[in-house]
Formats: C-alpha cells, structure tokens, sequence
C-alpha cells in the first residue's frame, strides 16, 4: 500500500499545474523557432536549425514528463477523468486523421493535409470529453 | 456500491471538504461516492475506513446478496 502523501492535493496540483505550465510554454516557444527561426532569424543555417529541434524534442519530452506527473498527482475520480478523456481523443484523433489524411489522394481537398488541424481535434476532443465526464460525476 | 459515508461526515459535522481533505481527494470525489457514482478504490477505502475508525463492511455495502 502506497505511504500518504506529505503534500495535500491541492498544493500538489497546484505545483504540477505550474511545471506543467512552465514546460508547455517553453515547448511552444521552442516549437516557434523551429518553425520561423530558419526564415527571419537565421536564414535557414542547417547547424542551428537541428540545435533548434533538439532543443524542442528535449523541452518536449519534459513536457510529457511534467504532464504524467501531474496526472499521477490527481486523486483517482480525475485521473479516471483525464484517463477517459485521454482515451477519446486518441480515438478520435486517429479515425479523423486517418481519413484526414486520405482526402488528398482521394481528390476531395485541393491543399496538402496539414498535421496541426489532428493537434487542433486532439485538443478539443480532449477538452470536451473532460467537461462531459466532469459533468457526469458532479 | 451503497455507503454510509454522508451519514458518518453528518454524525462528525464535517462538510465534505473536511472530508476530502482527509481523505487527500477532491471535493468532487466525495460528492461522487456519496452519491454512489463512483466506487472508491480499495485503498481509498481502506484510509476512508481508517478515517472514521471503522471497518470497511460499516460503511461500505456491495448489495450483493
């Protein structure tokens, strides 16, 4: 049986809720240089962009390592919460952006599919399937 | 899973918050196991049992036979 915790719930979620933050902005900003550094601040130097992208794996992965930490602070309603939410919009995430992907070829979109509208469903199937779930058990 | 747990914090005065911080969860989680949509881990339980100084069987009823 795991020890009790010196930390109460919400000072732990309150902690991991500000890593997580910190991580995911720093993600986002590293994300962001990738994508317009090459162009506007170092005119597209090959060295410089792969630091960039190792920079923006490694902040990624600390993301990922801060977002499992957080989620292993919850008390077992919200990470069932999250867990069912995390497993929708997986699932939904893939059938979209399996067939997403096939209206090119299949010549029913002009312009090549692009992979952030798959992040951009992720996001709110997440969201949304989060609000339903916390609905149900209030 | 039926429980006597809204009985036990109202013998006690707690509000549920009271309880959840006792318990290290959410106000939500409380409410969710009073109301009986959502059944508690056997941990959970366990310290929820140890809280109130009785044994599991007192507060939680499995309704099966």
């Amino acid at each position: 049986m795991s020890q009790a915790p010196t930390e109460t719930l919400q000072q732990r979620y309150k902690t991991s809720i500000r890593k997580l933050t910190i991580w995911t902005m720093a993600w986002l900003i590293s994300l962001a240089l990738v994508a317009f550094g090459p162009a506007f601040i170092w005119d597209y130097q090959t060295t410089v962009s792969v630091v960039a992208i190792v920079v923006n794996l490694l902040v990624g992965v600390q993301m990922i390592i801060a977002n499992k930490r957080h989620l292993d602070g919850m008390d077992e309603l919200q990470r069932k919460l999250h867990m069912n939410a995390m497993a929708i919009s997986l699932g939904v995430s893939m059938v979209s952006g399996a067939v997403y992907g096939l209206l090119e070829p299949v010549r029913l979109l002009e312009q090549t599919p692009s992979p952030s509208n798959i992040l951009f469903v992720m996001g709110i199937s997440y969201l949304v399937s989060l609000v339903i779930g916390s609905r149900k058990y209030q | 899973m039926k429980n006597r747990l809204k009985v036990l914090r109202a013998e006690r005065n707690w509000t549920q918050m009271d309880l959840a911080r006792a318990l290290d969860v959410s106000r939500q989680t409380v409410n969710a196991i009073e109301t009986g949509k959502f059944d508690p881990s056997l941990p959970l339980a366990f310290k929820a049992a140890r809280v109130f100084g009785l044994a599991i069987e007192q507060i939680f009823d499995d309704e099966q036979g």
